[in-house]
């Protein structure tokens, strides 16, 4: 028994007796999961919205046809088997019995047809199925067949990828809303239930265990296997004030903290009571993100400028601190320790810092002076902490900085926007990509440089261009890697967005918690308290 | 006395109005076409167009307001910009916790500052009296936030008496709903405490130094009685005054201590919501707390005008 | 924060019924006062006023020659010695981006101070010219006060995040905005002093005797409101550098590059329990230099306002 424990019960025997009794059993306690999120849940429509906070929440509701496990390969989740024709054209798949939506309704070929449909508008690896398809029908209630036009051998990575937006399962009725307007029900099929009347935008949002899951037989392995539930209720507490969440864990008032910062996680360790690690082995790559369309990121030489003087030693200490465990320099796109890791034409990345070079490239660009709004949200460590190295950077360069401080919401509105500068256009934004987001392009959304329809910032470079078909095309690794090789070192000429380096994130639990696990999405299934 | 109380009840009728134009006028004063910060992240223009249509920016301003006060009165606040829920539920999810601090604070801060206010007249120039203004001028000296960490760090993490943070519904227990509500409770109380103290001690020493009380005083009343008896109940109405404008500053101070105890009340509505810009949110807490300040200040009034027979209009 | 306002007895609370003389507004005629001239006796006589104004003097050096203080750039970054504890070197320590606390306390009393000073001016010369206005003119008086009495139904601190949600983060926002938020309490103060004059016989006397207007008021009305318009401003000066730090706490306040004590204190919350002089720096300086001017406001109002003195 704690002092508070002890305290309330003195203080329930003697001065609040006849009170009413506190309503949390021990049993009760144990049974609910107090988790605090990286951010809080402000929607909850996982095709709609890409922030990976709503991935997070989302894999508990909804399942998949497929599910990545650790090894990043596509495991059969939701489907029981699949077929696929000699010339590679046909798939037939056919559904696992007894699948149920948590409204009681069974899981239906028509469901995963319009679910999957509705995914293929938002998803670049979606777009690109649904270019070659030619028929996508329900054969009958458990049977589907997909019909395309040429061989799309990532077919299943693409279904079954961690990766925003993925491709989520609802009922028929809800995957027939627009696309670009979000759900009006959150009804899936996965292991726990959104109780949607206790969702309080902004401080909670609570899960409970959908009694009807029928798990897989096999062991649980991140996305792919059994996800058994061993607690019955999810809370998600968002905390805004990493020193509340930080109190409330040492305190025992939660049981785990998916993103404590990690100058806090030495007092943490202290606590005898509380466990903190790595969360992510595959990490996440900070990114400097510039916009093609508006002056002076519009001209190279000004994208280059800003990469000859990038320290990413100074962006890590900011971000993770005096702990050199916890980051590495990334003179590439692609994440470290991954069979595709590259550092050709890195060099512009390495070695001392060159602010002359930087000086000189920006006046070859012709930057006359304009204000250059750098949108940084603050209420994101992460961005945060990068924002104010960007800052000094850019004014040591001798860019004119217009500080835009503002919140990761205000951010994904005004990055969206291609307007001139001065009409709600903007020049550089910081965001992260997880490491299992950045190990190939058919995942790696940032690393695309088609012009319009790129990722924001829009990086128009024809030659990344080439060498992303040149590896979907890729007969064997060997291939695939060269072509990756050609795709980091013209992504690095023309700076298709400057990383600022490559860092771990911890996680931290309350010992009395057991098995949670490492990986870029916390997964609750397999977590128990004890 | 009647015609009072009706001319009082009307009088805030302008009022309101005048708070619900300003509300109203948030969203047009602000930089940028409102259509396409409501339409938000992945709008088309089609998006944005049938925004700009359903928010009638092509009609007249005074327009828009009739209409939009008309549908305040029916208790349509409209939608949330980012949750897409509508403001109104998204209030009611989060009046109690914010209720039950309030509450909390005001009887906290009463039953300590009046006390205290008290003593200082009775003992005005000693050493109490000092420390009791002393203390009351800290209170104002020192942001909220600042006395909520230290008070979080001191009895929640050190001594482990108190949770650090959240909030636990009365319908779960009372211990368990005051123990989370007692450090933000008094870390918000500073301010207020330090106010109501200061008048207290000010009309106290006013109504001291009246006849009735040197009257009670060669009677040979006790000092207790005169203290709580005689002066106190004469000196209420303008401390019940303080007490009503006051709730102005548990409002202002409750935005931050709920940010601090990481409390899921409507302080930190409006602070996500002012950070996300999110205007159907701000405008209706506004217009909320701002209704519920004025409705306390006029039940106040009403109050006294009913009790106290001095009063008369 | 309005605290300060609320608690001033010279602007007496608007919803006090009428007959209720709670807050007396008018100044009394200035007893003769036996003083020992010089600055000892004004030590003597008013002691907490002279710690207050030595305790603000020295702040306002402070803002003024920042640079001269030993202070190094308090924006430059370097995140390799970040988080430094208090030492010979960094005498605050350094931050998460090894910016130096003590340059960044230093100058960010200049932001505190800008923004406390520039409120109480402003606020003063607004609210002063439409309770001016208002108390003179009938007509305007019944609109501006319905207007003055919306605004003043809007809690202080709602209304100015409120207002910071409409514009950027800038120094001049955060002034303009926090004004805006004091500027009804002051213009009603005036006014109250204003009406309450105008029935003065010597007022009266001069409107008879066909004394122009504006003569009117700078000659009488307005030496008159001076007395409890200062005691007024220096409370408002004190809430307003409370209230930049609440703005700033939240996000919604001056850019966070900029250092003002507010911004220091909201950059170190999240290591609050770690690294608790990030905050405590600030936060020290900031109540001190608040309490000095609330202090030194509790003078003035002492020495022009004796039946107050008596009192508070």
């Amino acid at each position: 028994m704690d002092r508070r424990t002890f305290l309330k019960a003195g203080a329930g025997a003697v001065a609040l007796s006849g009170l009413a009794a506190p309503a949390y059993s021990q049993g009760a306690n144990a049974r609910t999961l107090r988790f605090v999120p990286q951010a809080n849940l402000a929607n909850f429509d996982p095709i709609w919205g890409t922030q990976y906070v709503v991935r997070n929440a989302a894999v508990l509701v909804w399942d998949t046809l497929y599910g990545f496990d650790s090894n990043l390969q596509p495991q059969r989740q939701m489907v029981e088997s699949e077929e696929v024709s000699g010339d590679g054209l046909t798939w037939s798949f056919r559904l696992r019995p007894g699948l149920k939506f948590h409204d009681g309704s069974a899981v239906t070929s028509k469901d995963v047809v319009a679910s999957i449909t509705r995914w293929m508008a938002r998803d670049s690896m979606g777009l690109m199925v649904k270019a070659l398809m030619q028929e996508f029908v329900a054969v009958d209630d458990r049977n589907f067949r997909l019909v395309l036009s040429k061989p799309y051998p990532k077919l299943l990575v693409a279904l079954g990828k961690n990766s925003t937006p993925m491709a989520f399962i609802m009922p028929e009725r809800l995957a027939k809303t627009d696309p670009f307007q979000q759900v009006s029900e959150y009804i899936g099929s996965g292991p726990m239930r959104f109780v949607r009347n206790e969702w309080v935008p902004g401080a909670k949002a609570v899960f409970e265990r959908f009694a009807d899951y029928q798990p897989r037989q096999e062991a649980s392995n991140w996305l792919a296997g059994g996800k058994r539930m061993l607690v019955d209720r999810v809370e998600w507490i968002i905390m805004p004030d990493p020193a509340t969440a930080s109190a409330a864990l040492q305190n025992g008032e939660v049981d785990w903290w998916e993103n404590p910062i990690t100058d806090l996680i030495p007092q943490l360790r202290r606590n005898r009571n509380v466990r903190a690690d790595i969360a992510d082995p595959l990490g996440n790559i900070g990114a400097f993100r510039m916009n093609y369309l508006t002056p002076p990121f519009n001209n190279v030489k000004a994208r280059q400028a800003v990469m000859a003087a990038l320290s990413q030693e100074d962006y890590m200490a900011a971000l993770v601190g005096g702990d050199q465990q916890m980051w590495k320099p990334l003179p590439s796109f692609f994440t470290p320790g991954t069979p595709l890791y590259t550092e050709e034409g890195g060099e512009i990345l390495k070695g001392p810092r060159n602010l002359d070079l930087a000086k000189r490239l920006l006046a070859e660009s012709g930057y006359a002076g304009t204000p250059v709004p750098c949108i940084v949200a603050q209420d994101q460590p992460i961005t945060k902490a990068m924002g104010d190295v960007t800052a000094d950077l850019l004014k040591r360069i001798g860019f004119n900085v217009d500080f835009v401080a503002t919140d990761w919401g205000t951010v994904g509105q005004r990055r969206a926007m291609k307007n001139p500068l001065g009409q709600g256009g903007w020049s550089m934004f910081h965001t992260w990509h997880a490491g299992a987001d950045a190990i190939n392009p058919a995942v790696y959304i940032a690393i695309r440089a088609n012009g319009e329809r790129a990722w924001f910032g829009w990086p128009d470079v024809p030659s990344v261009e080439t060498e992303v078909t040149n590896w979907f095309e890729a007969k064997n690794l060997d291939e695939e890697k060269a072509a990756i090789r050609r795709l980091n070192k013209a992504a690095m000429e023309n700076v298709v967005y400057a990383p600022t380096g490559f860092f771990l994130q911890y996680q931290a639990w309350r010992a009395n918690v057991t098995g949670v696990g490492k990986g870029p999405i916390p997964f609750f299934w397999g977590v128990g308290k004890s | 006395m009647f015609n009072y109380i009706v001319r009082r009840v009307l009088a805030t009728i302008p009022v309101m109005a005048i708070v619900a134009l300003f509300v109203f006028s948030l969203l047009y004063i602000a930089p940028g076409d409102p259509a396409a910060v409501i339409a938000g992240d992945q709008a088309t223009p089609d998006d944005v167009e049938r925004i700009r249509a359903s928010l009638g920016l092509d009609r007249p301003f005074l327009v828009r307001f009739g209409e939009w006060v008309f549908r305040i009165l029916q208790g349509d606040m409209g939608v949330s910009i980012f949750t897409n829920l509508p403001v109104t539920t998204m209030i009611q999810q989060r009046i109690e916790p914010t209720l039950s601090l309030m509450v909390l604070t005001v009887i906290l801060a009463v039953s300590v500052a009046i006390p205290l206010g008290v003593i200082a007249a009775w003992k005005q120039g000693t050493l109490i009296d000092r420390a009791v203004m002393g203390m009351a001028v800290l209170g104002f000296s020192v942001p909220v936030f600042v006395v909520g960490y230290l008070l979080a760090y001191i009895f929640a993490l050190e001594l482990d008496w108190l949770p650090v943070q959240g909030y636990t519904a009365l319908s779960e227990g009372l211990w368990p709903w005051l123990e989370n509500l007692i450090l933000p409770a008094v870390a918000l109380g500073g301010v207020y405490i330090a106010l109501i103290a200061r008048i207290t001690r000010a009309t106290m020493l006013e109504v001291l130094s009246q006849d009735y009380i040197r009257t009670a005083r060669a009677k040979g009343a006790g000092q207790g009685s005169i203290l709580f008896l005689h002066a106190l109940k004469n000196a209420a109405v303008p401390i019940v005054t303080v007490i009503g404008i006051g709730i102005a500053l548990l409002i202002g101070g409750a935005v931050v201590t709920e940010s601090v105890f990481a409390i899921p009340g409507l302080g930190r509505l409006t602070v996500d919501a002012i950070l996300r810009r999110d205007y159907p949110v701000i405008q209706g807490v506004v217009l909320l707390f701002s209704f519920v300040y004025v409705l306390v200040n006029l039940g106040i009034d009403l109050v006294y005008t009913l009790f106290d027979p001095r009063i008369r209009y | 924060m309005a605290s300060a306002t609320v608690m001033a007895p010279a602007a007496p609370p608007a919803t006090l019924p009428p007959g209720i003389n709670a807050a007396p507004v008018m100044p009394d005629v200035l007893p003769p006062v036996k003083a020992r001239k010089g600055v000892l006796g004004f030590i003597r006589r008013h002691p907490t006023m002279s710690v207050g104004l030595f305790i603000i003097a020295t702040m306002i050096f402070i803002a003024i020659f920042a640079p001269y203080l030993g202070t190094t750039d308090p924006t430059a970054l370097a995140p390799a010695r970040r988080t430094r504890e208090p030492s010979a070197q960094y005498w605050f320590g350094t931050d998460m981006l090894g910016r130096d606390v003590y340059s960044r306390v230093m100058y960010g009393a200049r932001v505190s101070l800008l923004v406390g000073f520039a409120v109480a001016f402003c606020a003063s010369i607004i609210g002063l010219t439409i309770g001016l206005v208002s108390g003179y003119i009938r007509l305007a008086d019944s609109i501006i006060m319905r207007i003055m009495d919306g605004l003043m139904s809007i809690p202080p601190i709602l209304l100015a995040i409120a207002l910071m949600a409409l514009t950027r983060g800038s120094v001049q926002n955060v002034i303009i905005a926090i004004t805006i938020a004091e500027v009804p309490r002051v213009s009603r103060l005036v006014r109250g002093v204003v009406l309450s004059l105008r029935e003065q016989p010597y007022v009266e006397a001069a409107i008879a005797a066909g004394t122009r207007t504006p003569t009117i008021i700078i000659r009488h009305i307005l030496p008159n409101t001076l007395a409890p318009l200062t005691v007024q401003a220096t409370f408002i000066c004190a809430a307003a550098m409370i209230t930049e730090s609440i703005l700033s706490f939240i996000g919604a306040g001056t850019p966070p590059i900029i250092p003002s004590w507010g911004n220091i204190m909201a950059e170190g919350r999240a290591l609050w329990q770690v690294k608790p002089y990030i905050v405590f720096f600030p936060a020290i300086f900031l109540s001190i230099t608040v309490l000095s001017i609330n202090l030194v406001g509790d003078g003035l109002r002492d020495a022009l306002d004796p039946r107050m003195a008596k009192r508070l």
